[in-house]
């Protein structure tokens, strides 16, 4: 890499080469039954540089090809945004805090263990009932990352992932149940029990359809589904969007928007979480950064080009989407603070309500505004304090930004989603609900 | 290539029952403005390949970028395959094709610069900005892509099929105080650059439209009769029925195949859904798909009776019937599945005011943000929305998203129009991680009634 870079450093300013190599393979059970087993090697390299102060960008998979890179980020750079930025000179970690992202047990899990887990979930789940359908997918994966840069930064990290995820489908007549649930870590650490446990719960929540009225009512996010609420939040806290002034939260810094409850941190500095590195793809250390501390928005995230165009320090959060794209602000691992109400205890305070466990058409309609509007795939509806059952043809709908302020109160367990979220259950006041009459 | 693929073949063939290996090679443009600025401009090369194979019915599948070890991958797929096979193999007959298609284009793209490409997106952008002064912000962003598919198997089929692709997604972000709202155009098309050389009037309705909605109030929710125009006439058929018709979900669940057995009742005796692969020039147009096997018209729903659903080669086999040509992969990188190609309701007969007529309390739905589906539900919302009142279109509300049940919506649908009209957008068809998958989709005018929209 190093010869690359010095080849084409002569052409530029400066330049940054940025290089993954990676492996997953993912084993996957359909309708119980094995089904196949997936490799997939991919390798690429990605070239940004800063030409007579504008950025060029490049990328390209395969062994060959590095003239025409250079070639192309060239041409792209004559009209590339100007650079509010230079590539890191000193890429170093401050070692106070480094994050466990690698675990030897994942490389070297064998086909043979990760099809057993498989089994055993199926197994598991036929055990409650052999009618159900159960599609299982066991996937790890390895990768390698490099970056160099033209003015001596430079850093390198290998990376491991695991993840178990489960769908179970019961179909009765015309009705289909479905009930979703996976988990994922970077390290070799996850258990199988958690996801059975929790989809034999659902299917027990769900066994019976209820009947549901339109109208405002009380409403129960579980972890998996409140992303519903925090999407359009994270939208807002993007430096990006703040800069161009098409975030809601534009003008919001250091208000208080929120009840003390809410507490939000950008953290690529925990152990096996998925978003977890030392450095962001442009060699700014991760760390942990309040986004919003007692209701009170404290920061917004940036890489270091939004950074410099706002005239503040980027913080870290630099993040590439696939070796085609250039970094953009984004989040690493992002945490919700805990409350210190139990999910039953949350139940038992509603009269009549539901809790919403999967929704349909995250991230759909005009996400900016902070609306959202989403068909309840699998809620179960409370009355007198007690999950009665499942209910079917709903919607809910408001803007996140508004209903976050109508937080009775915050669960006591949080959990990870994705790997990289971790939120507790929320609980609304009220929430819009519309359904068949 | 054709040597690369075919040596690997080679001595292969008593080792498995079938094997097959696709490589691809692409270049890919990306120019993006956003609000005033060129916010990202970028050009990459691809190239990669995957082998995958069937041994006693398990499959194996390896993807990767090197080719120089390409017997190696050949051996692994071999050798995972093995590890699941436990029984008979089963895979619908294809003949043997060996073809080589090129792609003739309306102004080939790899042939415009740069700089051309830039100033015309730029063009478009200062339409959006310069539009009104509450338009705060834009994204205009352009793609294309040249890809050649390179595709041979253990029975003698060796394809080669040039794939363009270019799309312009248009949207313009306005904004009053906290109120921010969008309006978004976008097109996709296979047929070259001269398409987005003519989009300028695109532009326009995306930053009318901004503009409009902030004037909107938002939708009360709530159970009504809908009236959807042809784009979301086309991504209700696509997601609402199309993803249950593919039979992949379907071949090896007893209980899914009884829910969706030909012959049963799907709607009206008016509605005739098609699927149809082999039409000239459409995003979800090909000649072969992924398999090898030829696309054609395929009927789904045939005067309201499902007659037809989606196959590739081996769901084809374990369901008796015949491949219908959509197996389809996104890039190498993933294996083929079942997809949908150019997928859309057939005319009816009803002008667009006789729809409107007699509706009390309704709504017109128009344009799209995007629609999602778990087969028995779906959901998708609407660019823009109007009320009906008294069989007139009123006053606009915003954030109208719509969701439904598939059984029921269907036999639901009061009213279909003439006017048929097939969408290009630039998105794509997402499953199984797969996205965006190009696919064009459409439909008349619908009618529908008791569909529930949510609102504050």
């Amino acid at each position: 890499m190093k010869e690359l870079l010095q080849q084409i450093n002569k052409k530029v300013d400066s330049a940054e080469l940025f290089r993954v190599k990676s492996k997953t393979i993912p084993v996957n059970f359909e309708v119980n039954r094995l089904k196949s087993i997936d490799i997939s090697e991919s390798e690429g390299k990605a070239l940004r540089v800063i030409n007579k102060g504008r950025i060029g960008f490049s990328s390209s998979t395969g062994s060959e090809g590095f003239d025409s890179m250079v070639e192309k980020a060239v041409a792209t750079s004559e009209f590339g945004s100007e650079a509010a930025f230079d590539f890191p000179e000193k890429i170093k970690s401050t070692g106070k805090e480094k994050a466990n992202i690698y675990d030897v047990k994942v490389v070297d899990k064998s086909i043979e263990e990760m099809i057993k887990i498989g089994e055993d979930i199926i197994e598991r789940i036929k055990d409650f009932d052999r009618k159900l359908r159960g599609d299982v997918t066991i996937l790890k994966n390895y990768s390698e990352v490099q970056y160099l840069n033209s003015r001596g930064g430079n850093f390198s990290y290998n990376k491991t992932a695991i993840a178990y995820s489960v769908m179970v489908q019961k179909i009765k007549n015309q009705d289909m149940l479905m009930v979703y649930s996976s988990l994922e870590s970077g390290g070799d650490n996850l258990h199988a029990e958690e996801l059975t446990s929790e989809i034999i719960e659902n299917l027990k929540w769900g066994d019976k359809i209820v009947p549901l009225r339109n109208g405002k009512m009380p409403v129960i996010f579980i972890p998996k589904a409140a992303l519903v609420l925090i999407l359009p939040i994270i939208s807002g806290l993007n430096g990006k969007m703040v800069l161009k002034k098409i975030s809601p939260l534009t003008n919001q810094k250091n208000k208080k928007l929120w009840s003390d409850l809410i507490t939000l941190y950008s953290n690529g500095i925990i152990d096996f979480a998925l978003g977890s590195a030392p450095f962001d793809d442009e060699g700014i250390e991760m760390k942990r950064v309040p986004l919003v501390e007692k209701g009170e928005i404290k920061n917004f995230y940036y890489d270091l080009q939004t950074a410099g165009m706002a005239g503040v320090d980027s913080t870290g959060n630099g993040l590439r989407s696939g070796i085609s794209s250039e970094p953009v602000p984004d989040i690493s691992n992002l945490v919700m603070g805990e409350g210190k109400v139990s999910f039953t205890e949350m139940i038992k305070d509603i009269q009549e309500g539901i809790v919403i466990d999967q929704v349909l058409g995250l991230g759909q309609g005009n996400i900016i505004s902070g609306a959202f509007s989403n068909n309840v795939q699998l809620g179960y509806k409370i009355e007198q304090g007690k999950i009665v059952g499942r209910v079917k043809d709903v919607m809910i709908a408001g803007n996140a930004i508004e209903e976050l302020r109508n937080i009775v109160s915050l669960g006591n367990k949080s959990k990870w989603i994705s790997g990289k979220y971790k939120f507790p259950h929320i609980y609304l006041k009220s929430l819009s609900v519309s359904t068949k009459v | 290539m054709r040597e690369i693929l075919e040596k690997a073949l080679e001595n292969k063939k008593n080792k498995t029952n079938y094997i097959e290996i696709r490589a691809e090679k692409k270049e890919v443009t990306n120019i993006h403005f956003q609000g005033k600025k060129l916010e990202e401009i970028n050009c990459s090369q691809q190239i990669g390949g995957n082998v995958r194979t069937l041994v006693k019915g398990g499959w194996g599948f390896v993807s990767f970028n090197q080719f120089d070890d390409i017997e190696e991958k050949v051996k692994e797929a071999i050798e995972i395959a093995s590890l699941i096979g436990k029984e008979e193999s089963k895979l619908a007959m294809a003949l043997p094709v060996v073809e080589i298609i090129n792609q003739e284009l309306d102004k080939d793209f790899r042939q415009i610069s740069l700089r051309e490409k830039k100033e015309l997106m730029e063009n478009y952008n200062n339409v959006i900005m310069k539009f009104n002064p509450q338009i705060q912000s834009s994204n205009v962003v352009y793609t294309d892509r040249f890809s050649t598919i390179y595709f041979a198997n253990s029975e003698g089929s060796y394809i080669e099929q040039e794939k363009p692709f270019l799309s312009t997604h248009l949207t313009a972000i306005a904004r009053e105080g906290d109120n921010i709202q969008m309006g978004s155009e976008s097109i996709g098309t296979t047929k070259g650059f001269g398409i987005m050389e003519r989009i300028s009037t695109k532009a326009q309705r995306a930053a009318s439209r901004a503009v409009n909605l902030l004037k909107a109030q938002p939708v009360e929710g709530g159970e009504y009769t809908v009236i959807l125009d042809q784009i979301l006439g086309g991504v209700f058929i696509h997601e609402a029925f199309g993803h249950l018709s593919e039979a992949d979900f379907l071949y090896e669940d007893k209980r899914m195949r009884t829910l969706m057995k030909l012959g049963k009742k799907f709607g009206s005796p008016k509605l005739n859904v098609v699927d149809d692969g082999s039409i000239q020039d459409l995003l979800g147009s090909t000649k072969y798909d992924d398999e090898g096997v030829r696309t054609k018209k395929n009927y789904l729903i045939k005067d309201g009776i499902l007659v037809g659903r989606l196959h590739s080669r081996e769901t084809a086999a374990k369901m008796g019937e015949e491949p219908t040509g959509n197996a389809r992969a996104l890039n190498y990188c993933f294996k083929p599945i079942v997809r949908m190609t150019n997928t859309y309701i057939e005319n009816g007969d009803v002008p667009f005011k006789d729809l409107l007529s007699g509706i009390k309390k309704g709504i017109y739905a128009k344009y799209c943000y995007g629609g999602m589906t778990t087969f028995e539900m779906f959901t998708f919302s609407a660019g823009e929305g109007f009320m009906i009142r008294d069989g007139e279109i009123a006053e606009p509300v915003k954030d109208v998203v719509l969701s439904g049940n598939l059984f029921t919506t269907l036999l639901n649908i009061e009213g279909i129009g003439n006017d048929l009209k097939m969408i290009e957008s630039g998105g794509g068809c997402g499953k199984a991680g797969q996205n965006p998958l190009p696919v064009s989709f459409g439909s008349p005018h619908l009618r529908i009634k008791k569909v529930v929209v949510g609102g504050r």
